[in-house]
């Protein structure tokens, strides 16, 4: 066992267990929180891969907003803090039964494709913010302006959907 | 740090072909000075100035197509690192997608048939609330449909134009946020349009996830997401072809879903019925060009070669989609959910030609899309005029005997519905053609046998429509018919006449449609 | 070492997530599980990239966290005006939510 295997073994646990949770918990805000706790350990596994700046960005962005912003979402929908006892449906045996076909044809699709691949993890500089800099500016420029339009379009539509009273109040007329 | 400069000299800026793709430059644009509209513009003014500048911006980016377009070189042209190919079938969907998108402007900016537009006037007012009794009766709508409009424009002309799945993804969410966005405005029965927009929105986030697995395993596979490599890779390499399929089989899922073919259609009914009908008719038409045309593209340029290895399944999800459009479009009683079941009908008989992989199924798809699309543009536009005192009566009872009261909208939706059942005379009839003379021509003779019982039994619910309206007598407190404006107007003339002229005179349009073939 | 490892937990999680949407209620729930299969989206897309040698998997795991994070603004914005909706108007009691 190598040294990055060592590391591996416990983040993927950790990760899968706390995913398990994520879909079974009955506590939304707890399901919430195990979230983050995935989302960590896989951003360790992203270093392990030497895919630095993915990390951090996966740190920022998913940890540090989009779990913040979706505790926000619990917590302005009133949900229940406690248990909450009908928070799955009665779909189970649908939903396992997909699953299970799902996780079988991914798991020997996938390991059946690499079982012989090997990667070797000593040139560390390939997922530095300087080589991923370049690779997005030199040919996936078009799709990085996209990406701008599209936050955009969000914050724009977010806001629409959720700000009142923009504009004068006095000349609609009160009625807020 | 010497590494990063000596970089950043090597680092150049990619070459652009800045005529060919200043349409779709020009719609992302326009729809960033949109914003800057609602931002420094006062409210009552927003409403001109929005439908002037998307009106202007569709127009010139016509024009610009139609200039770039008559010596565009027959090859097709790559730009921006090869992540767009603007080659002939790309300049028709981008034609069909402007036009489809004006019809569909025309409809948003109405402002007649609902007194201030089908649009709520504020959308964070709650429902049932004096408030918003108070603003159902205001003359104000949300202006800032304009601008999502152009983003999920602008999105549909990147993905039809798309060499990547990398690129093919981002526009995916451009086109697709702003629509779940949209599907949430409808000025009356709120509560139904909101369900509509959590649903869409949803399923269509599961269904990017797939979208996105696959794209991860064709990239495992063949090392690459250009559609150009996939195709070599799968033409020979020694990595199993079981990771092909299974990207394939994800990636295509994500495609199906979102032109709402069946059983990936479960979104649809729901969401044409919540959704405003302006932006129904939006999502209808260009949505499924869009949609189309991005999985014609993927088919041919990175599947071609091992089609027959998974041909029989499309061939299953055709007859699918056919067999569930046909059969459930019989049970509504909806008229927007019939012509979302007919629209998941519609999407199987593209389908048909989209397997079809030749020169003559692309060209006959592309057609279909362009007929199918105008036809429901003004589909949806005369289901904006039969209304009472909720808005719209959209369930079936309410027209009965409509042609009593109104014979010219129930003429023209009369007309309509033959060209969506293929009646000949009417486009719907020559799309139908064309399509399955392709798939004949590549020998799904079988397939094509299916597909023309499926038509007779969906024929069948559209004339219960046209019995309905000219053979009942009308309810005593019936909906009235209401006069169009100009907009709503212009948006179903276009329609209904295009409809009859694609079917009388369909030969130029074929011609473009069969100018070239895709170029990867 | 040998990347299946890292493809095997990244299927399981797609799994898992795809389960949760399925199995749940509550439309943030939901939506974090789809979170969860992004995730393990873009887990499989670093390793393809390791294993290819080629950064087009990274650069694509970046754009989908991106886009992610677009979809989680877009998507808690039409959930919260339909709680508040639910809330305040007994309009009906339609199942969506609980789908």
């Amino acid at each position: 066992m190598t040294g990055a295997e060592l590391v591996f073994v416990p983040l993927g646990a950790v990760a899968l267990g706390s995913s398990v949770l994520v879909v079974t918990t009955d506590q939304l805000v707890r399901a919430a929180l195990w979230l983050v706790v995935a989302l960590g350990a896989l951003a360790g596994c992203f270093l392990l891969l030497a895919a630095e700046l993915v990390a951090w960005v996966q740190v920022l962005i998913y940890v540090g907003a989009v779990v913040v912003l979706l505790l926000f979402g619990i917590m302005l929908t009133r949900a229940p803090i406690g248990r909450s006892v009908d928070l799955d449906s009665g779909n189970r045996v649908a939903a396992l039964v997909v699953a299970l076909g799902t996780a079988g044809t991914l798991v020997t699709v996938v390991v059946g494709g690499f079982r012989t691949a090997s990667i070797d993890l000593g040139d560390g500089s390939a997922g530095s913010a300087g080589t991923v800099g370049a690779g997005l500016f030199r040919y996936w420029v078009l799709p990085f302006e996209l990406l701008s339009v599209l936050l955009l379009a969000a914050l724009v539509g977010a806001i629409v959907l959720s700000r009142r009273d923009i504009g004068p109040r006095a000349r609609d007329g009160g009625e807020d | 740090m010497s590494g990063f400069f000596s970089q950043a000299q090597q680092l150049q800026a990619p070459d652009v072909a800045y005529q060919a793709v200043l349409p779709m430059l020009l719609v992302l644009g326009a729809a960033c000075v949109s914003v800057l509209f609602e931002a420094f513009l006062p409210r009552e003014r927003r409403w001109g100035w929005q439908v002037a500048l998307t009106v202007v911006t569709l127009a010139g980016a016509a024009i610009s197509l139609i200039v770039y377009g008559n010596d565009a070189p027959k090859a097709g042209v790559k730009t921006f690192s090869d992540v767009l190919t603007i080659d002939r079938p790309t300049l028709f969907l981008w034609g069909t997608l402007l036009l489809l998108a004006f019809g569909a402007v025309l409809l948003i900016a109405d402002r007649s048939v609902e007194p201030g537009g089908a649009f709520v006037a504020q959308a964070a007012i709650r429902p049932g609330t004096l408030q918003d009794r108070v603003q159902a009766a205001k003359v104000g709508m949300q202006t800032e449909v304009f601008p999502l409009t152009l983003f999920a424009l602008g999105g549909m002309m990147v993905f039809c134009a798309a060499n990547d799945l990398l690129t093919m993804f981002v526009a995916l969410e451009v086109l697709s946020l702003p629509l779940y966005l949209m599907a949430g405005l409808a000025r009356r029965r709120r509560l139904l349009s909101q369900e509509a927009a959590v649903k869409y929105f949803l399923l269509g986030a599961f269904a990017s996830a797939f979208f996105l697995y696959g794209i991860a395993l064709l990239y495992g596979y063949a090392g690459s997401v250009k559609l150009a490599d996939i195709a070599t890779a799968a033409a020979g390499t020694n990595r199993s072809d079981t990771l092909l399929f299974a990207g394939m089989g994800l990636l295509v899922v994500g495609l199906l879903f979102k032109a709402s073919v069946g059983p990936f259609h479960t979104w649809t009914p729901d969401v044409y019925q919540g959704s405003p009908t302006p932006v129904t008719a939006f999502m209808a038409a260009c949505t499924k060009v869009a949609a189309f045309g991005g999985i014609l593209r993927v088919l041919m340029g990175a599947f071609a070669s091992t089609n027959w290895e998974w041909r029989g399944v499309l061939w299953g999800v055709a007859i699918a989609s056919m067999a569930i459009g046909a059969v459930l479009g019989l049970t509504q009683t909806d008229v927007k959910r019939m012509i979302a079941y007919s629209s998941v009908a519609h999407a199987g008989f593209l389908l048909v030609g989209s397997i079809a992989l030749t020169s003559k199924g692309v060209s006959g798809t592309l057609f279909y899309l362009l007929a199918y699309g105008l036809t429901t543009v003004a589909t949806f536009g005369i289901v904006s005029l039969v209304r009472d005192a909720d808005g719209e009566a959209s369930h079936l009872s309410q027209w009965a005997g409509l042609a009593k009261r109104s014979p010219i909208v129930a003429g023209v939706f009369t007309f309509l519905l033959l060209a969506l059942a293929g009646i000949p005379l009417t486009s719907g009839f020559v799309g139908k053609f064309v399509v399955f003379s392709a798939a004949l021509q590549s020998g799904m003779a079988p397939l094509v046998v299916v597909a023309l019982v499926f038509s007779a039994v969906a024929a069948f619910f559209y004339l219960r429509v046209i019995v309905l309206m000219y053979f009942s007598e009308p309810a005593a407190d019936g909906p009235t018919v209401t006069v169009p404006g100009a907009f709503t107007t212009m948006a179903i003339t276009i329609g209904a006449l295009a409809t009859l002229v694609l079917g009388v005179f369909p030969s130029f349009a074929l011609d473009w449609a069969g100018a070239g073939g895709f170029t990867f | 070492m040998t990347p299946s490892y890292y493809l095997l937990l990244s299927a399981v999680l797609f799994s898992l997530g795809a389960v949760g949407v399925l199995v749940r209620r509550n439309a943030v729930v939901v939506f974090m599980c789809v979170e969860l299969m992004l995730n393990a989206v873009n887990l499989s897309l670093v390793t393809f990239a390791r294993i290819n040698g080629s950064l087009d998997g990274q650069v694509m795991a970046f754009f989908v966290m991106v886009v992610a994070a677009a979809e989680v603004v877009v998507g808690l914005a039409i959930i919260m005006s339909i709680f508040r909706t639910r809330r305040s108007a007994s309009v009906d009691d339609s199942n969506l939510l609980k789908y």
